[in-house]
């Protein structure tokens, strides 16, 4: 007796012990995760500024870091709400605990996984605001792309994210949708809210000529920005592995069906390389060679579950090919000057994933909800365009009425760093590096 | 300040975590700052824009 007694509290010490482990296991993953992610923030700013012409290049920067610093409180307030209260559509469900005045939303010996959750999703909503970031550059007053990026960070894309990208989200319950990568609620809407900001912005002075002909505006640092994507990428590692669900039973994706870590590894892979060459075929451009990395990953998003490797690296390949036709119709047919191709690299690219997945995972059972389809999976990114496209250019035309928009042209002219930042770049730029006067046998 | 004597069954033990009142003030004290920031930032480049011309 006293032996089963013995044995019985061994099991149950274990049982508390290997609990205690997965908890411990789940932060510890959503941690680096988090940590990771911050490298697609740092390569964000690298991007951004290389991008800009010498004379906004802090300007540039300082626009990143205060999309980055609002956003972390923006989506505390209201953000990890959002996501928790409207799986079902506009109304909101009960997801007291995710309030900011919630006990759960503090240190909590009995809740450890708030915080990291709201962590790992916080970072997910500024990479969304970053994304309409570089498209916007050298002309978009400070003011307006904060209240925009904390627009988009914290309501906007949590607000798809819960749509689409939560177990009982009703795009999935009712028309079957998966996008485990985040293609539709990440990508899509800020590549849309970023376009409806861009009608509204107007293209920087001297893009267009009045024939219509359009004029290359270069960025100042070309291998900074390279540099930028290639953290960008290496971020997503952070960002994808936010996407996946540790259980004491193993790795589920955001829908509850399971996974693993091969899969992503072999899938992501692919994926950027797909998109890396598709995208040098097209152009043998290294900035869209790098953004090719980017077009990849969102291209296999949705079904880097399930696709064949080889399959996600043809659907990537694909993307990159489209993604610069895309943004060249744009930018020379629509005269939506987009600095870097956000709206193609993202928007489209995203919209393109979805459909892909609809084509090629068509049948895949889903734990709620219908298989998947390419009905579902079309109807679900002309949800995800709408709810990006339309509060994009809704508050950016009224910010624009009110004159608070737009940088005035005198100062687009003169270098938003020149007026503005009480800082310079490169303040020794004048200087030359060498003289060219013959050298004294000393020197 | 301190919510919890011991920490035997603590639970919420952030500063404040047991005067609502107090976490509701932090809570629009920050809300506040944000928002001033933001206004302080739309001033500075109408200033900036002004002192240009």
């Amino acid at each position: 007796m006293d032996e089963t007694t013995d044995l019985a509290a061994r099991v149950d010490a274990l049982e508390q012990a290997l609990a205690t482990v997965n908890t411990l296991n789940t932060e510890i993953f959503y941690w680096w995760c988090t940590a990771l992610m911050l490298a697609i923030h740092a390569g964000f700013l690298a991007y951004e500024m290389g991008a800009s012409r010498a004379k906004n290049a802090l300007a540039s920067g300082i626009k990143n870091l205060l999309a980055f610093a609002f956003l972390i409180p923006g989506f505390y307030y209201v953000g990890w709400w959002i996501y928790n209260a409207f799986p079902a559509g506009i109304v909101p469900g009960d997801a007291a605990a995710a309030l900011p005045w919630s006990t759960a939303m503090g240190p909590n010996l009995a809740d450890s996984a708030s915080g990291i959750f709201y962590a790992a999703f916080t970072l997910f909503g500024a990479t969304t605001a970053s994304i309409m970031s570089g498209s916007v550059i050298e002309r978009i007053r400070m003011s307006a792309f904060t209240i925009l990026a904390v627009l988009l960070g914290s309501v906007v894309w949590v607000l798809g994210a819960a749509w689409g990208w939560h177990p009982a989200g009703w795009l999935t319950a009712r028309w079957g949708l998966h996008d485990i990568g985040a293609a539709g609620c990440v990508h899509t809407v800020a590549g849309l809210f970023t376009l409806g900001v861009l009608i509204n912005l107007g293209p920087r002075v001297g893009r267009y000529n009045a024939d219509g002909s359009v004029n290359e505006i270069p960025g100042h640092n070309m291998p900074m920005s390279l540099i930028g994507l290639m953290l960008i990428v290496m971020g997503f590692f952070g960002f994808l592995g936010g996407c996946i669900i540790y259980t004491a039973d193993g790795w589920l994706t955001i829908y509850n069906t399971p996974v693993t870590l091969s899969a992503f590894a072999f899938n992501t892979l692919m994926g950027i390389a797909g998109g890396m060459i598709g995208c040098y075929i097209m152009t043998r451009d290294p900035f869209w060679m790098m953004s090719g990395a980017l077009v990849g990953v969102i291209s296999a998003a949705p079904g880097l579950d399930v696709y064949y490797p080889p399959l996600a690296f043809l659907i990537s390949f694909l993307g990159g090919i489209l993604a610069p036709k895309v943004n060249a119709i744009l930018v020379t047919r629509f005269k939506i000057d987009d600095a870097v191709g956000a709206v193609a690299v993202h928007g489209w690219t995203g919209i393109y994933g979805l459909v892909m997945c609809g084509i090629f995972a068509a049948g895949y059972p889903n734990i709620e909800g219908p298989e998947i389809s390419f009905a579902g999976q079309l109807a679900s990114a002309a949800v995800f365009a709408a709810l990006g496209f339309v509060p994009g250019y809704a508050v950016s035309y009224v910010l624009k009425v009110f004159g608070l928009l737009r940088v005035p042209a005198a100062v687009e002219l003169a270098g938003l760093d020149k007026v503005e930042i009480p800082a310079k770049a490169y303040p020794e730029a004048a200087v030359p590096a060498f003289d060219l006067s013959p050298l004294s046998p000393a020197e | 300040m301190s919510p919890i004597t011991t920490w035997e069954g603590a639970e919420a033990y952030f500063v404040f975590a047991d005067s609502p009142a107090l976490i509701w003030l932090s809570l629009l004290g920050s809300v506040a700052a944000c928002v001033y920031t933001i206004v302080k930032m739309a001033s500075h480049e109408a200033h900036c824009a002004k002192a240009h011309k």
